[in-house]
Parts: structure tokens; sequence; C-alpha cells
């Protein structure tokens, strides 16, 4: 019977990594320009306050207020992307980690709007209105078998995995494309990539608020899954985590987002056993796998072997 | 006149590189600029590419200033380059590199690109079609789906050249392409050029080896220590005096047959 | 007061600089950004903590103590999170950043079980000692810091410009290949810059105890990256630059929070490193330009 197998526990686990995910990606968009953006925590602070915001005080349609949110956090991308243009490698990384921690500082202290370090409460739930929604047109979750707490969840799972398809769809036919070159191209040698005719400027500012976008969506997603949102959900330990999913997965392919967002998502769930040494481990865990592996557990060249097509790493 | 290049002079610093540099390419030539190391051709191919620009002067291209415009918009207006340090994209293959050369001839933007319309899926055959072409032109039609990084040298620097055609250039800028090369190789170099410009391609060529540029250019401009020594066809160019002084005088012999 | 304010922003700020200074060494001559240096600043400040309240030693035998630990936490980091990824093929920019902040999470998360989350008070009887001058009242500790961290810059600085090993790692931060060359001894030059900057930021850790009377397993993570955004004020890799970003966020967080709104604080530091980006990026005495390595 589907309505045993579906433990509402397990199907918020695959909600935390279908969002996970997507914020790997909107690491993965910029960098595969070549631009190194911690900014994400902050993007997606943006996007979930804006989405909340909007659906406490104006009650308007939750997928309205999501893109709404998702939307401001790509304009906020444009203007922080074009004067970060000046900045490379390190600089940009600690620039962008410095606008997340001024976001924060915002949430935390315009209290007449944000309730400050307490946070919103209250936050409409994707699922729960979904479910509404269900029964105002006459879908009862008894009649598939299923209980109500059952259908929220897994209602929202299937919302959150379209988008996340969506996405990855999305950023693969961009990657191979005129768009997709020029992002590799520019992240290979920049200088090269504009004798080529490439218009710089145009295309990291689009990759930058790229990630910005996805950061947004991914953040009013949040809100509205969990229900509660405060500033320390967007901090700096966020910002990390964030930039550890792509990493660890392979920042070379877009497989490696989805890859290290599902195993580090899962791997605290899994270590519980060892509970409270869990961030312990994961410290060591990182220092190996930069030692073993830098370029993270997928790359390019095992894509391509998958893919079958015999390249071998080369010496030079 | 393809290009004009008038009173360029360029300043690092305390350090003149290039000093009032002048001259003139006409259609379908093959235009060489050579000079000792540190002569400033270099430079003059950045300036021409604005990579960095000029301290003084204007250069044209097809009568159009082109002094001021952004290098995209340089290659966009058809002037295309290769590197003396090879600058390819290490981590593409072959194909990729050229199909981004041809970035400025297609248009699809970002929703053309993920819809996929039937446009976009067109000029996306045309390019890889027309850059499987050039490959097959510079000899690495097998190699396509190589990593440019796993290349040999000498393949790196034709693959460069087809990146640099793949843009379609009327002017095409190459930055020493036989440094390194063995003498077939070079042959093979000098045969390929003369193709590019039976295509109707202008060519301006930085080379040092000395025999290929007298084989191959119908003018040549000798820079020394950013000035311009002297301008004419290979024969008055190794007759004329300060040349073979400044320049030709010591490796006369062996290089000049 | 005014006076007492600018003491005490000039007091902060000195412990910045050092910790500042430490990030700095590191960049200069390896050309990362060691993400653990202020969690090795928070272990200093528990040595202190443990050694002083717990143990009963004297505070100069807890300084040493202190900047030993700091000081093989270094030695540690270089060999197992730093040494590793050098000179390897296919290594991006990425990879220290990530391990370092491996080491931190490591050692967060170890300080988090050893004592605990809350904050630890630091009580020492020399942190009770002050003067009075008029109405302004001055504390001893405020002026010990003061006197180290000029000491510490002026040593660093001579040390760097007059002697041997000092000069190697000059040639080492100039150019790893060169100096390789030229017979310096670069494996020898990068330990002994990790350890030094480590144990820097043990003495940075000890002196904020004293200062504040309390200590946290959380706060290497504020600090760390306060003394980042200050790098990047004063000039990667620049050692005059660190003292005076230093002290510039120092002062301006201290005369923030007493005349304007201490919740924007911890903001300010960012604030400061994205105008100065913008406006000069290569720091406020930096020469290169602001290329990432």
């Amino acid at each position: 019977m589907l309505g045993e197998l579906l433990n509402p526990y397990y199907l918020q686990v695959l909600c935390f990594i279908l969002i996970n995910i997507m914020l790997a990606l909107s690491i993965y968009v910029p960098l595969s320009s070549g631009q190194l953006s911690l900014g994400s925590a902050g993007f997606m602070g943006i996007g979930a306050y804006t989405s909340a915001l909007l659906t406490i005080h104006y009650e308007l349609p939750l997928y309205v207020t999501i893109l709404v949110g998702a939307l401001l956090a790509g304009v906020i991308g444009i203007i922080v992307g074009i004067p970060s243009l000046r900045l490379t490698g390190v600089y940009l990384a600690i620039a962008t980690l410095g606008f997340g921690e001024v976001i924060r500082v915002l949430f935390v202290n315009w209290e007449s709007l944000t309730k400050g370090s307490v946070g919103l409460t209250g936050i409409p739930q994707l699922g729960r209105e979904l479910l509404k929604f269900a029964k105002s047109i006459g879908i009862e979750p008894s009649a598939l078998g299923l209980k109500n707490n059952q259908f929220v969840y897994l209602s929202l799972v299937i919302v959150l995995l379209i988008i996340v398809l969506f996405i990855l769809w999305f950023v693969i036919r961009q990657q191979n494309s005129r768009i997709g070159r020029a992002y590799s191209s520019i992240q290979m040698d920049e200088k090269a990539a504009e004798s080529m005719g490439i218009n710089i400027t145009y295309y990291k500012v689009l990759a930058f608020a790229q990630g910005a976008f996805i950061a947004g969506l991914a953040g009013a997603l949040f809100a509205h899954t969990i229900g509660y949102i405060s500033p320390s959900d967007f901090s700096y330990h966020r910002a990390v985590e964030i930039l550890i999913f792509t990493v660890f997965g392979g920042s070379e392919v877009i497989i490696g987002s989805v890859f290290g967002a599902t195993i580090l998502t899962l791997l605290p769930e899994v270590l519980r056993f060892v509970s409270d040494y869990r961030y312990i481990f994961y410290g060591i865990m990182l220092v190996i796998l930069m030692a073993v592996r830098p370029q993270g557990i997928l790359d390019l060249y095992l894509f391509y072997r998958l893919k079958g097509k015999r390249i071998k790493r080369g010496t030079s | 006149m393809v290009l004009e290049v008038k009173n360029i002079t360029k300043r690092f610093g305390g350090i003149t590189a290039l000093k009032n540099i002048s001259f003139t390419i006409q259609q379908g030539e093959i235009y060489g600029l050579i000079g000792p190391n540190g002569a400033g051709k270099t430079t003059m191919f950045n300036c021409i590419t604005n990579i960095v620009e000029p301290t003084e002067g204007e250069i044209f291209f097809n009568g159009e200033k082109i002094t001021k415009l952004k290098p995209y918009k340089i290659t966009e207006k058809g002037i295309c380059r290769t590197y003396q340090n090879i600058r390819l994209f290490p981590q593409m293959t072959a194909l990729q590199n050229v199909m981004v050369g041809g970035h400025s001839r297609i248009s699809a933007g970002v929703f053309r690109s993920v819809i996929r319309t039937k446009s976009q899926k067109q000029e996306e055959k045309l390019l890889k079609e027309k850059s499987e072409e050039l490959l097959e032109l510079v000899g690495l039609g097998q190699l396509k789906d190589q990593f440019a990084e796993n290349l040999a040298y000498g393949q790196q620097r034709r693959l460069e050249i087809a990146r640099a055609l793949a843009s379609n250039p009327t002017l095409l800028l190459l930055d020493e392409p036989a440094a390194g090369m063995n003498e077939t190789e070079t042959d093979n170099l000098f045969d390929l050029i003369k193709k590019i410009q039976s295509m109707g391609i202008t060519v301006l060529i930085i080379e040092h080896d000395m025999s290929l540029v007298m084989r191959l250019c119908d003018r040549i401009t000798v820079l020394n220590f950013g000035e311009k020594l002297a301008e004419g066809t290979p024969d008055e160019i190794q007759n004329n005096e300060a040349v073979i002084e400044a320049y030709l005088g010591k490796e006369e012999e062996e290089t000049i047959a | 007061m005014l006076i007492e304010q600018l003491i005490n922003g000039i007091t902060l700020g000195s412990i910045y600089a050092i910790v500042a200074l430490g990030f700095t060494l590191v960049f200069g001559v390896l050309g990362i950004i060691n993400m653990a240096h202020g969690e090795i600043f928070m272990v200093g400040a528990f040595i202190g903590v443990l050694t002083t309240s717990v143990l009963g030693w004297p505070l100069w035998l807890a300084f040493l103590a202190s900047i030993v630990v700091t000081s093989l936490l270094g030695y540690l980091l270089e060999i197992f999170s730093l040494r590793p990824l050098r000179g390897k093929k296919g290594v991006s920019h990425l990879a220290p950043l990530i391990s370092t902040i491996g080491v931190s999470i490591f050692l967060e998360n170890l300080s988090h079980h050893m004592f605990g989350a809350g904050n630890k008070p630091f009580r020492t009887a020399f942190a009770e000692i002050r003067f009075e001058i008029g109405s302004i009242t001055i504390y001893l500790v405020q002026i010990t810091i003061f006197v180290i961290s000029v000491i510490l810059m002026v040593g660093l600085s001579v040390w760097l410009s007059k002697t041997k090993a000092g000069k190697a790692l000059r040639a080492t931060a100039e150019n790893l290949e060169t100096a390789s060359i030229l017979g310096v001894d670069t494996k020898k030059i990068i330990t002994l810059t990790v350890i030094i900057a480590s144990g820097m930021g043990g003495i940075a850790g000890i002196l904020v105890g004293m200062a504040f009377n309390s200590v946290s397993p959380q706060m290497g993570l504020s600090m760390g990256l306060k003394g980042l955004a200050i790098i990047i004020l004063g000039g990667m890799g620049n050692v005059k630059g660190a003292m005076v970003g230093g002290l510039i966020l120092g002062l301006s967080e201290t005369l923030l929070v007493a005349y304007g709104d201490s919740g924007y604080r911890d903001a300010i530091a960012f604030i400061m490193i994205i105008l100065i980006l913008l406006i000069r990026p290569q720091g406020i005495f930096g020469s290169k330009t602001a290329e990432g390595r």
C-alpha cells in the first residue's frame, strides 16, 4: 500500500534535498562562468523574506509571491553583479560573502518589517495550500489512500521535484548552446574569450543574476516549506554549506551539484548514530576530500567517460 | 584598404613600446610584421584588437575608426587573432573551441538557446558543420573530440587558427604561428596561410622565421625598439641597409636564401 | 566620554590588527585565505581560560601555553590541509579554501564538545587593575594589548626586512619558484609562516579573553570574518595595511556602538570592504591589482 510507504519524515528530508540542489545550482551557474560567488545565502534570504512578507501582509497567492521573491533576488543580483565585475577569485568570494552578511544584519535590525532575530512565523506552507486547493477542486486525499499529512508532503515533494527538473533542464540546455560555450570560455580564459567576440560583461552579469534568481527561488520555497524563517537561516554557515555542496560533488559538471547536495543533505541524517560528532567528521571529510580529489567527486573526465568518449586526462 | 594604422604610440609608464607607427594593409594581402624581440610587434596586435589602448593615434578598419571599440566589438567587425603563447580553452574539445570562435556569427540568446527554436537549431547545425570543415582545413578533423590541453604543440597552434577563422574574419592576425614548429610543419603552415589568403582573407603575421616570412608576405614592416625601421616588399626589405644592420645583419647568411 | 571610547576602539582595533596579520602573512606567502584562522584564534582564547581559571597558572605561562598550542595547530594545518594541495595539477583556488573551511568546522565543533556552547568567563586579577586619570578610566589590560600589538607589528616588520629567514619569506612571497631556485627552502619557509601566523592568532585569542572576560566556540567565526575584511581594507598581504585596517575597524565599531545603532556593528566591516573594493580594489596600502590567484 502506497500510503504506508510515505513516511512524512522521509518526505521532508526529500524536500530539503531538492531545495539544496537548487542552492547548489545557484553557485554552479556563476562558477561555470568563472565567478566564485558566496552570496547565495543572502539572495536566498531576499527571496525567502520577500515571499513570506508578501503572503503574510497581502495574502497574495503563493505562486505569485515566490516568483516575485526570486525575481527581486535576480534584480539585486544584477545590481551587485555589475560592480563585482572588477573583482576576481578570492576577492569576489569575500565581497559576496560580505554582501550576504550585510543582508543578514539588515534582517536582524529592520525589526518593524522582519521581526528581527526572532524571525517570521506563520508563513503559509506550500503543502497545505496545495491540500486546500486539491480539496477545493474536489480531490480528497483519502480517495488516493493518503492521510492529509502525507498528501501535504507528497504534493510538496512533487512540486519541488518539478521545479528542480525544470531548472536542470534549463541549465543543461543553456550549457550546450552559444550561452554555455560563452560561460565556459570566460571561465577558462577571459581575455581569449573576449578576443573571440564574446561580450564578457554581459555574460558574467547574466550568470551572476541567474545564480541569484535560483537562490532567491530556493529561498522562497524554503520559507514556504518550513513555515518559519529567521536571519540565522541565511548566515555564513549557510553560505559555506551551499559552497560545499557544489565543490564536494564536483564543480566542473552540473551533476556534481546534484550529487553533492543529495549526499551531504543525507549524510547528517545517516550519521545520526554519531549524532553529536557528525560535524567533526564532516570537517575531517572535507580536508581528506580536498587532499585526495580537489576537483570534487565527479569531474569532467569522468563525465565524458560515462558518455562513452575516450578522453584521457593529460599531463600538460 | 582593409586596415589603416595611423600614428600609433603606446607608452607603458615611462617606456615607449610603440613610437608613432603607421602602415596600411590592402585587401587580400599577406602583410608581415617583423623585428627583434621587444620591438613592439605583439603590442601592435594588442592595440589593433584594443586589448591595450593606444596612448595616441588611430586605427581604421575598412574606413571605420575602431580605436575605442571593445575587443569583442572589434571581433564582430571582422578582425580575429591568435596568440604568441597559445591561449586555447584547455578543457574544451577541439570542436568546442572552434565553435566558441563562431560566437559572434550566430545570435541565439538565452530564450532561444533553451527553447531550441528552429532557427537556433539551424544556426547551431551550420556552425558545427563549418567548424568541422575548419578543423579539416587545419588538419585536425580526426581530433575534434579531444580536449585542447591534450593536443600536441603544433596541433594547438593550428587549432587556434581554426578558432580564429570561425569568427569569419576579413583580417586575420597571426602571432608567431610557426614558433616551435619543425620544417615539415612549417611547410604545411605555409600552405595553410596561402589557402586562407585564397579564401579572400587578409593576413597580418608576426613571425621570426625569416625564410617563411620572405616566401609568404606581399609586404613587410620592420619594427625596432618601437620604431618603424622600414616598409616594403620582401626584396626591398632584404636589401635595406638599415634593416640589415639593425636586425638581419648577423643572421643574413643563414636565414635569407 | 569620547576619550574612553577612543581607547576602547584602539584596544579592539589592536586585536583586530593582530588577527589580520595572521591572515595577511599566509596570504602574502601562499596566496590563499586561511579560513581556519578564526578558529585557531578561538582555541588560543580557550587555552587561556583553561590554564588560568582551571589550572591556576600565572598569566605569562598561559600566554606561552597558548602560543605553543596554536603554533602546533598551525603546523598540523599546514601538514594535513595545505601541503597535500600544493603543486598538484588541477587544484583550483577553491581547494585550499574548502580544505581550511573543513579545519574550521572541525575545530569549532571539537571545542563545542570539550567546552560547551556558552560563554566561558575569563577572570584574572590582572584584568581588574585600572587607572583613573581625571574622569577617564584606563585598564592595564588595554595598555598591555596595545603594547603587545605594537611590539608584534614592529617585530614582524623588522624580522621580515632584516633577518635572513624574513628575507627568505619575502622572496617566497614574491615568487615561489624563483625563491626555490635561489636556494630558499620554501617548504620550511611556508611551514614557518603558517606557524607564526597561527601563534599570533593564539596571542590575539588570549588578549580578547582578557579584554572582554569571556570566550566561546563561536567567537572564531565573527573574528575570522572581520580579519578577512581588514586585510581587504588594508591591502592583501600588507603588514602596515593590517594594522591600519584593524584600527579603523576597531574605532568605527566602537564609535558606532557608543553614538549610533549598535545593531549594525557586525555589518560595518563588510560595508567597508564592499565600498573599498569598489573604490580602490587593491586596498588602502595595496599596490597590486585585485587579481585572484
